[in-house]
């Protein structure tokens, strides 16, 4: 079986990198003793997937991984075990096993909600991200694998809200469409006419999609 | 830190390379209550994260201390040179990974000595720091600077910056020095006070409470004593028992990449080879080896406490661990079903170790680093380095047949006697490593192909060993033979590498250097330098500049052959080893005599006088054939 687990990645380490994170997490499961797999090979390392790489800077508040473990346990066991030794700025906040077969939780990915903290707010910037979005297209360009791309980031904003200093983003993250949302805050402040204030910018939820509705990606 | 620094902080991590080495919280890091205990200690390393995250004192040392219900340690690193000058425009003193604590808020602040070279970090995390650089101007609410470590054993080359040295083991001393500090600072003493209490414990030098003066032509005249409270000699600290002693069960596990990412298990401590260029061979006497059991025992504590993949066993000369095999062995049953692997960063390929290499492939293939040191029988033998030719090719045979594909081989050149025909040696000699794996059958040699890399390091004459008195290479010279090793190493496989020269020079000044060094690294430091063994920050013109400025001669340091009758600077360290073996050993040298390895029987270095040696009466390997010495460093 395998275990959805979710689990935080606290702002300090969100200097941490993506490699060294997953590194972090792995020998945090060898420090469990719970009954881990392994790949095969010459270099066998811990079977581990994250649904979705965190960038260096970035805090994350849901994370989702999925571990594969042999035999059965229960998803508050494994929390137990894995929470006793994890480091208290990367603690575990659930765990639901799986059956193998069940999909990958990458493939279930649809869109990410993320909050930044910004350090000033315009004036008038709440008219602003509405007359953003009621935009019928929103042309930027974006960096690829393979160079800077021009694409439009409409269809791949769901939601996008002010409160306070707080501007909360919901935006497509799959492997069809993916908008940063570094991108996104170029682009919007480049529309109010403003120099981009400096920003904190966390991951809060990833999501799914379920008749036709995103939803915490965990509960998929 | 207070809030403001902390946020300017936060705000400046966004700025820097590999900010992740400035956060801490890592796993095993120990995070206590400032107010629940009575003595604080900043543990500072003078380099960066990376570095001094890898090194196996400090992980010991944090964890005794942090053992104390009474007392705290947290970790201070060098920052990188971007993050420095950053700290600086912001105003951001340096600040313990822990607690963020700026370091001048520590009762005590203790540096370890590695290598002379990260002496100008010193004075530059001092001053980040927010605290005097020279001990005369620190005033009663500053902490109290103190060092040890293996360059603590000549330390007056630091003698203007830190208060007290610790002298041998760390572990040994430490309580003593804390709760002296500890006390003294409850009962409101002086600084002086306290420092004169210092002095007082075995193994502890307080620069200030002793005069030097010198003669005209630069030699020391005399060093002696001011206080009653100083001793004339400072006797090192050795922990007699090895398995009783302190070690961790739990090590910080950093987030990002350090140079080494893996579990330690120190062995043993000592060495007795007796090789005469080798300063950690005699300071680290007497070999004492760790139990088995307590090996095991502590192997399983660090693999569950830490989850690292890896686990490396740490001596000065790990094949000579009288169980080593059975050792190996042991790790080897315990750990393949966790899939960790263990490494053997020094050992003596030989017919037991063999074995052993094969095992150790079985989960995962390291390096084969070999140091022959020297290219010709000769040399080795001035050296006192007992591998023959015969030795190094059996061994890399070995390691062919094995899978292996490529070997560095390490030797060092400007030692003492060294002629061109020692140089040509050399080559000969990563000749004959290539021919060697040619002469295993294609089926069953790496299909890789071979590839030898030739490291050649510039001989610094060391305190405390037989080539101590000796003159080192210039720099002149030096150039002409790296010309000269490059043309020998010209050779189809063969790689060839050499150190930078001026920073062996500079060594070599501050490592047998008087209190006069300090004014020079002071100098060093005013003119710019700072991370000094990284090649992108070394000014060698401006360590220059600094001689000049204290009208000193690095000639006198470094290029002069010292008479037996010359005062030297250390000669007030009581190491146990004496200076009278240092000088026999010094004399067999130029004879080009070798002397025996100690435990056929002791050759009466001076610790047979200490009652700490094991072997002085029943030496392991008496009336057995010599084996060869560790090939690996």
């Amino acid at each position: 079986m395998k275990m959805i687990v979710v689990f935080e990645k606290a702002p300090r380490l969100r200097h941490i990198g993506h490699l060294d994170l997953m590194r972090a997490m792995q020998r945090a499961l060898r420090r469990s003793g719970l009954p881990l797999r392994y790949s095969q090979g010459f270099n066998p390392h811990i079977l581990l997937t994250f649904a979705a790489p965190l960038s260096v800077g970035m805090p994350g508040k849901r994370e989702v991984m999925e571990v594969p473990i042999e035999g059965e346990m229960t998803g508050e066991a494994f929390l137990t075990k894995l929470s006793a030794a994890l480091p208290p700025d990367l603690p575990v906040l659930s765990a639901v096993p799986v059956d193998d077969r069940h999909p990958a939780p990458m493939a279930l990915l649809t869109a990410a909600v993320y909050q930044a903290e910004l350090e000033t707010v315009p004036e008038n910037f709440g008219e602003m991200v509405e007359k953003y979005l009621a935009q019928k297209e929103i042309p930027a360009v974006r960096k690829t694998k393979t160079g800077m791309k021009p694409c439009d980031l409409r269809p791949m904003i769901y939601g996008l809200t002010l409160k306070g200093n707080t501007l909360t983003m919901v935006l497509a993250l799959c492997e069809s469409a993916t908008c940063k949302p570094d991108l996104l805050l170029s682009s919007l402040f480049e529309f109010a006419g403003t120099e981009r204030p400096r920003a904190l910018i966390t991951r809060t939820q990833l999501l799914g999609e379920k008749d036709g509705a995103l939803v915490p990606l965990e509960s998929l | 830190m207070n809030e403001q620094e902390n946020a300017r902080l936060e705000k400046l991590l966004e700025t820097v390379q590999k900010p992740a080495r400035y956060i801490g919280g890592e796993m095993n890091s120990v995070r206590k209550d400032w107010d629940s205990v009575r003595c604080t200690f900043g543990f500072c390393f003078a380099d960066t994260y990376e570095i001094g995250m890898s090194h196996l004192g400090m992980k010991i040392l944090y964890y005794l201390i942090n053992q104390r219900p009474d007392a705290l340690c947290e970790r201070l690193f060098m920052p990188d040179a971007d993050m420095a000058d950053k700290m600086r425009e912001e105003n951001i003193p340096l600040f313990s990974l822990e607690s963020r604590k700026a370091l001048n808020h520590f009762d005590i602040v203790g540096f370890t000595l590695q290598y002379e070279m990260s002496y100008t970090n010193i004075l530059e995390m001092l001053d980040l720091g927010r605290i005097p650089i020279f001990g005369k101007d620190r005033g009663e609410t500053d902490p109290i600077v103190v060092a040890g470590g293996p360059c603590a054993f000549n330390p007056e080359n630091l003698a203007y910056f830190i208060d007290a040295f610790m002298i041998g083991d760390g572990e040994d001393v430490m309580h003593e020095l804390i709760d002296v500090i500890r006390d003294g600072r409850e009962a409101g003493l002086s600084r002086k006070d306290i420092l004169r209490n210092l002095a007082k414990l075995e193994g502890v030098y307080v620069p200030s409470l002793y005069d030097v003066e010198y003669n005209e032509d630069g030699t020391l005249k005399s060093f002696a004593p001011n206080d009653p409270a100083a001793p004339k000699t400072v006797k090192k600290r050795v922990v007699k028992d090895l398995s009783s002693a302190v070690y961790p069960e739990a090590i910080p596990v950093p987030y990002t990449e350090i140079v080494h990412d893996r579990m330690v298990l120190e062995i043993m401590r000592g060495c007795t080879r007796g090789c005469r260029f080798c300063q950690a061979g005699m300071l680290y006497r007497p070999v004492r080896e760790r139990s088995m059991e307590r090996l095991l025992e502590l192997a399983d504590k660090l693999q569950q406490s830490t989850g690292y993949e890896e686990m490396s066993l740490s001596s000065l000369s790990s094949g000579d661990f009288t169980c080593l095999p059975q050792l190996i062995q042991a790790l080897m049953d315990r750990y393949k079903e966790k899939r960790v692997s263990v490494s053997l960063p020094s050992m003596r390929i030989d017919n037991i170790v063999k074995q052993s290499l094969e095992e150790t492939q079985q989960v995962k293939k390291s390096g084969l680093t070999l140091a022959p040191e020297a290219g010709t029988q000769r040399l080795r033998d001035v050296i006192n380095k007992g591998v023959t030719e015969e030795d190094l090719i059996r061994s890399v045979t070995d390691a062919f047949e094995c899978g292996w594909s490529s070997v560095k081989l390490y030797f060092m050149m400007g030692l003492p006697t060294e002629t061109d025909e020692d140089l040509q040696g050399i080559g000969h000699l990563a000749k004959k490593v290539v021919d060697a794996y040619y002469s295993i059958p294609k089926e069953k040699r790496s299909k890789n192909g071979v590839r030898v890399t030739a490291s050649a390091s510039v001989f610094v004459p060391k305190p405390f060993t037989p080539f101590q008195w000796a003159a080192q290479d210039t720099l002149e010279t030096v150039h002409e033979k790296q010309a000269k090793l490059r043309q020998y190493l010209k050779l189809k496989n063969v790689h060839f590498n050499w150190h930078e020269s001026e920073l062996s020079l500079l060594e070599a000044c501050i490592s047998r250097g008087d209190r006069r060094i300090c004014d020079v690294i002071y100098a060093a430091w005013k003119r710019g330098c700072r991370l000094d063994s990284w090649m992108e920050h070394f000014k060698y013109d401006q360590w220059l500049g600094a001689f000049a400025d204290c009208g000193l001669d690095v000639a006198f340091y470094a290029y002069r052959e010292r008479p037996y009758d010359e005062l030297l600077p250390w000669q007030f360290v009581d190491a146990g080893v004496t200076m009278a073996y240092l000088q026999k050993e010094n004399e067999k040298a130029k004879q080009v005599k070798t002397t025996p390895d100690c435990r056929h029987g002791c050759n009466g270095c001076g610790l047979h006088t200490w009652g700490v040696c094991d072997w002085v009466k029943n030496p392991p390997l008496k009336g057995k054939a010599q084996t060869a010495a560790p090939l690996a460093d």
